[in-house]
């Protein structure tokens, strides 16, 4: 291990020199490139991430004088991966260098993957504005660029975490566009009921009754086979346990599909939710009456 | 069941007859064998029609021998119907009559190896098929006790089991009981089913998602590599430009030079003879 960071120290040294003197021909830059990445890797190996990042990004500063955008780029993203492992802030601004180079160079394709990764680190950090934002941009480039179902997995990220936020309305649109969707695609349409139960929970949350039982009434409409699944029975017991104000058959229902299938961790606080609303209610009642 | 008959040309006639469950006319000049029945269950016999000059021993022997034999074949039969310690007994037996038999074979050997050349050959032989005949039923005795092994290990592990259930049978209302609780706990092994079977399609539902988006990539890559193709034979149209325009240019300076070396070498000429 010391052995490969001695290396990697050497290597840099003498690309710094070669960049300060003067070369043949300016062939300096493409040498001085050369043993920079040489020096990334030896860092790499000796497992010291913040040197490797720091080398990449000089490589990448040389890549920019030798005007080669595309080199340049991918040493962003290189510095960027190695930053992952320490300093999530680090990494992010590489991140987004390179994806503006590549936006430039017109690779939407490697853009949109490299604004997810931002995205998926932000969302680490539990910064879920800013994971929003970027999903979105993601998603777009995918669009644009046909790959539809990366384009749904990010907006699924996406309507998730506006649940989460309580940006209802968003995410039930978001997530009826996903089902209309998947429903013409025969792969993806034993994936619909699990959409269309989110978009429900979500109405759910909005709390608005009239709502609720058009939004059943539409999903049934959308796909025929949704009225027979546990999931619509789940949704339409809970609509008359709200209808009724009854906290213990909103329980008994959540916890007879509970015992189905588990039920992750959206669902669990955006029910939650929505009893903690149903019980306030029940209490505001109880104190006017 | 092979019948196996050997007829002498010249002397003897001799029948034998394995694992035959038909019955089986015996007949021999010395000893009054007689018919046995079918439910004797014959195994081998020795026929001897005109064998005065076999030793006198060595048919001793062979008639003892066959019955042991059938006696074993009857005890094995026997034993294979029953199971735990009755099975054991008899196959206890079965064994000390295979040490019996075994000595018999062995006496026999003997005998027919002091006998001279042209009846040792055919009694020999004889010997030969009785040794196979005692290897069947020993292998026989094998796969009935290696199945009575795990049978009676079987056995023994349900047998106790067996005898809690059946105890408390008498009064009604336990055995009610005891019967919801079998309800109860099939309900519950569908319901687990159930849920394993809900995990399960929900598992399929995310690996067709996985498919999805990899056929895809497939399809991304399959377009870019078309574009990859003309650009390549692009670059080769290209390239063979290239070449075809250095070669060009080569010849041009090689013609040029010639050319100049030529005029410097006629220049001179005519220098040198003016």
């Amino acid at each position: 291990m010391g052995d490969h960071l001695a290396r990697a120290d050497d290597f840099e040294k003498k690309a710094e020199k070669k960049l300060s003197g003067w070369g043949l021909f300016g062939s300096k830059y493409e040498d001085a490139a050369d043993l920079f990445d040489k020096a990334a890797n030896s860092y790499k190996l000796a497992k010291s991430w913040d040197q490797a990042g720091a080398v990449y990004v000089k490589l990448a500063e040389c890549h920019l004088k030798l005007d080669s955008k595309h080199e340049a780029a991918n040493a962003y993203a290189d510095a960027a991966h190695c930053y992952k492992k320490t300093n999530t802030k680090e990494s992010i601004s590489c991140l987004e260098q390179s994806v503006n180079m590549f936006l430039d160079i017109g690779r939407f394709n490697m853009s949109a993957r490299y604004y997810k990764e931002i995205a998926e680190l932000c969302e680490q950090e539990q910064n879920l504005e800013q994971a929003i934002a970027y999903y979105e941009k993601a998603a777009d480039l995918f669009q644009s660029e046909e790959v539809t179902t990366s384009a749904n997995q990010c907006k699924q990220k996406i309507a998730q975490f506006a649940a989460q936020l309580e940006q209802y309305q968003k995410a039930i649109e978001i997530y009826e566009e996903i089902a209309q969707h998947s429903l013409n695609n025969n792969l993806l349409k034993y994936g619909v009921k699990g959409h269309l139960l989110n978009a429900g929970i979500c109405q759910l949350c909005k709390n608005d009754v009239v709502a609720i039982n058009n939004a059943l009434e539409r999903y049934q409409d959308l796909d025929p086979t949704f009225s027979g699944t546990r999931e619509y029975k789940l949704l339409a017991d809970l609509a008359t346990a709200i209808d009724e104000e009854d906290v213990a058959k909103f329980t008994d229902a959540v916890k007879e599909f509970d015992s189905m299938t588990q039920l992750d961790s959206l669902k669990t606080t955006l029910l939650l939710r929505v009893k903690e609303a149903l019980k306030a209610k029940e209490l505001e009642e109880d104190d006017l009456t | 069941m092979s019948f196996h008959m050997r007829r002498g040309a010249t002397t003897q006639r001799l029948f034998i007859i394995k694992y035959s469950a038909y019955s089986v006319a015996a007949f021999s000049d010395q000893s009054p064998a007689g018919f046995r029945q079918r439910t004797h269950r014959p195994k081998a016999f020795l026929l001897d029609f005109r064998g005065q000059r076999m030793s006198q021993v060595f048919e001793g022997y062979e008639r003892q021998y066959c019955e042991l034999s059938a006696n074993l074949s009857k005890k094995i039969t026997s034993a294979s119907l029953l199971d735990g310690e009755q099975k054991k007994q008899k196959v206890s037996e079965i064994t000390g009559g295979f040490e019996d038999a075994e000595a018999l074979i062995r006496k026999m050997d003997l005998e027919a190896r002091s006998l001279p050349p042209n009846v040792k050959a055919t009694l020999l032989a004889k010997l030969r098929e009785y040794k196979t005949d005692l290897n069947n039923l020993k292998t026989e005795v094998k796969r009935i006790t290696s199945a009575n092994a795990n049978l009676a290990a079987r056995d023994e592990l349900l047998e106790s089991g067996m005898a809690d259930t059946m105890m408390a049978s008498a009064d009604q209302r336990t055995r009610l009981m005891m019967s919801t609780d079998r309800l109860n706990q099939s309900s519950d092994r569908i319901r687990e089913s159930r849920k394993t079977m809900l995990e399960t399609e929900e598992l399929g539902v995310s690996i067709l998602q996985d498919l999805h988006q990899q056929r895809q990539s497939l399809l991304h890559a399959h377009k870019t590599l078309h574009g990859v193709d003309d650009n390549i034979s692009r670059s080769k149209k290209v390239l063979t430009n290239m070449s075809r325009r250095m070669s060009r240019n080569k010849w041009i300076i090689g013609s040029i030079i010639t050319v100049l070396v030529i005029a410097i070498l006629l220049i001179l000429y005519f220098k040198l003879t003016h």
